[in-house]
């Protein structure tokens, strides 16, 4: 969350406050985008569209910033993924380009592979279960995630619960996850 | 005790200690419990694998320095995330079938077409919307009174373009700029004629073929009265604000800042029919290819399409619930995470509707405290 920064009169302008909450959550928000896309640039243009939707609409100081711009991240990485096709040959390149330095480049194309169907498979779901795997999966809370969800902490495990299945039946359809 | 619930189990597997000390002990000695468990943990792991990525580092001010020097973004306009995958075509569309759904479910009314008194969701999906989009090539509105939307400089000149109240929102919440930007329309009568020559045409281009329009409809007119009406916006709409990615694309001038609260108001729509019969139209529109089975049911599924303004949702990227608003029934979308939620409902003849980047119960209040 942001942390308080002041100016010469000793008060906090939004503009510090706005820049302290994103060196607080830059990171984090990053890290969800991350999660779905598995792409770092991608989900760095991600974060940065999400800090500047918040900036324009709500207070940096808002109470509810920090859940606010975790479940933005997962939607609008969520959408890209549903959005574009171009991305699975840009993946398909690179893995071929990295493998030919790193690994097995057939093993590289697989990987590449599976990670593509599973995002697909994740955006496929319903958004609510889609953000609550994500959101956990990027290391937040029970309660961090269901403040983001503005849901009962109760309710996350089963949550969580549904949107595994969900996810694991999605993926089955077409791969041996 | 009865078993442990899916949600309890699934916690035990990130948090072992979560348990209170009656359900361990029914955990321990109940085999279909433990079989539950290892189930979910299974599906748990499999899960957390899959979605592993390499770890990212992040130059933070190297971020904060794209962010703030992000190009601006045009003025005026919406970027609802909840339809934001469906990006420009689907917006475009969504506008479009509001106005032939409408027309669509006129059809079933009599005498006097439509003179909507009340609100009810018509789920539709991309495809239906795509096709409803299609319509309008079955023929050809004019506008007798063109529609002239224009932005105002107070509620009290809003009220002398349009000739309504102009609502008042009591307290705004807390976060909502109080700036306040005011638009009116005169009302607005258009004639849409149906063409069968025209809609043979397109039809033809998409490469499909038409059911025979039915007798009489060919050139039959509907009269349609939008307005007047007034909106307001709330936000801080001078501001620049940037799209800011690092891959430098350019603005993209569909994609417009949404104000964080927006308050309609409307007359209610009204059409007329010349011609073509009720029934006649319902079953001719509802036969075109593209129209779905799901869609056709939804729209003969409104209980009194004469007096019910349907609301087109697509139930891809939106929920909607209905709700009570100023005393009647109204159509509630979104969610109460605060990334957007809106609600529309008839009352005395006039469509209001409250929508903003804000929870649902927010809207509500604001919708209810309108005066």
């Amino acid at each position: 969350m942001a942390s308080k920064a002041g100016n010469r009169n000793g008060t906090v302008t939004n503009e510090e406050s706005f820049e302290a909450l994103f060196s607080a959550e830059y990171g984090r928000v990053a890290g969800i985008a991350n999660r779905v896309l598995a792409d770092p640039h991608e989900a760095e243009d991600v974060a940065q569209e999400v800090f500047i939707d918040f900036n324009r609409l709500h207070s940096a100081s808002a109470p509810y910033a920090a859940a606010w711009l975790y479940r933005a991240a997962a939607h609008k990485a969520l959408n890209r993924v549903r959005g574009r096709r171009r991305r699975e040959k840009r993946e398909l390149s690179q893995a071929t380009d990295e493998g030919a330095h790193t690994m097995d480049p057939q093993h590289m194309l697989e990987v590449s592979e599976d990670r593509r169907q599973i995002r697909q498979a994740l955006a496929r779901l319903a958004p609510k279960p889609a953000t609550v795997l994500v959101l956990r999966a990027s290391g937040l809370s029970y309660a961090e995630v269901a403040q983001s969800l503005g849901v009962g902490i109760g309710q996350i495990g089963t949550l969580l619960r549904r949107a595994e299945a969900a996810l694991r039946k999605e993926v089955t359809r077409g791969t041996s996850f | 005790m009865a078993h442990l619930s899916d949600g309890t189990l699934r916690r035990k597997f990130d948090d072992a200690g979560s348990m209170t000390e009656s359900e361990n002990r029914h955990y321990t000695a109940c085999a279909d419990c433990q079989a539950r468990y290892a189930t979910l943990a299974e599906d748990a792991q499999a899960v957390a694998g899959a979605l592993a990525v390499p770890d990212l580092k992040v130059d933070v001010a190297s971020a904060f320095s794209r962010v703030r020097t992000a190009p601006a973004q045009p003025r005026f306009g919406i970027r609802l995330p909840i339809v934001r995958p469906a990006s420009r075509p689907v917006m475009g569309v969504l506008a479009a079938s509001a106005v032939v759904l409408a027309l669509v479910v006129t059809g079933i009314a009599q005498g006097l077409f439509f003179h909507p008194q009340s609100v009810q969701v018509v789920q539709v999906s991309v495809a239906d919307l795509q096709s409803l989009n299609g319509l309008g090539g079955f023929g050809t509105l004019t506008w007798t009174t063109q529609p002239t939307p224009q932005l105002v400089t107070s509620a009290a000149e809003a009220a002398s373009v349009s000739g309504l109240h102009v609502p008042a929102v009591g307290n705004l919440p807390s976060g909502v700029s109080s700036n306040v930007t005011y638009a009116a329309m005169p009302a607005a009568v258009g004639v849409f004629t149906f063409d069968a020559a025209k809609a043979a045409a397109t039809a033809a281009k998409a490469g499909k073929t038409l059911p025979a329009m039915p007798s009489g409809m060919d050139g039959s007119k509907l009269t349609v009265t939008v307005g007047p009406a007034v909106v307001e916006i709330f936000g801080n709409l001078n501001l620049p604000t940037g799209t800011g990615t690092t891959t430098g694309a350019a603005p993209d001038p569909s994609q417009l800042t949404l104000p964080q609260l927006v308050v309609g108001e409307s007359s209610a729509p009204v059409v007329t029919s010349s011609g073509v019969t009720t029934q006649q139209l319902e079953d001719y529109l509802l036969s075109l290819p593209g129209v779905s089975p799901q869609l056709a049911a939804a729209i003969r599924a409104v209980k009194d399409p004469s007096t019910t303004l349907p609301i087109p949702i697509p139930i891809e990227y939106a929920t909607s619930t209905n709700v009570t608003v100023q005393g009647v029934t109204g159509v509630a979308v979104g969610d109460n995470t605060g990334l957007g939620a809106g609600v529309i409902w008839i009352k005395s003849g006039t469509v209001y509707g409250v929508a903003g980047t804000l929870k649902q119960d927010a809207i509500l209040n604001i919708a209810n405290g309108l005066k």
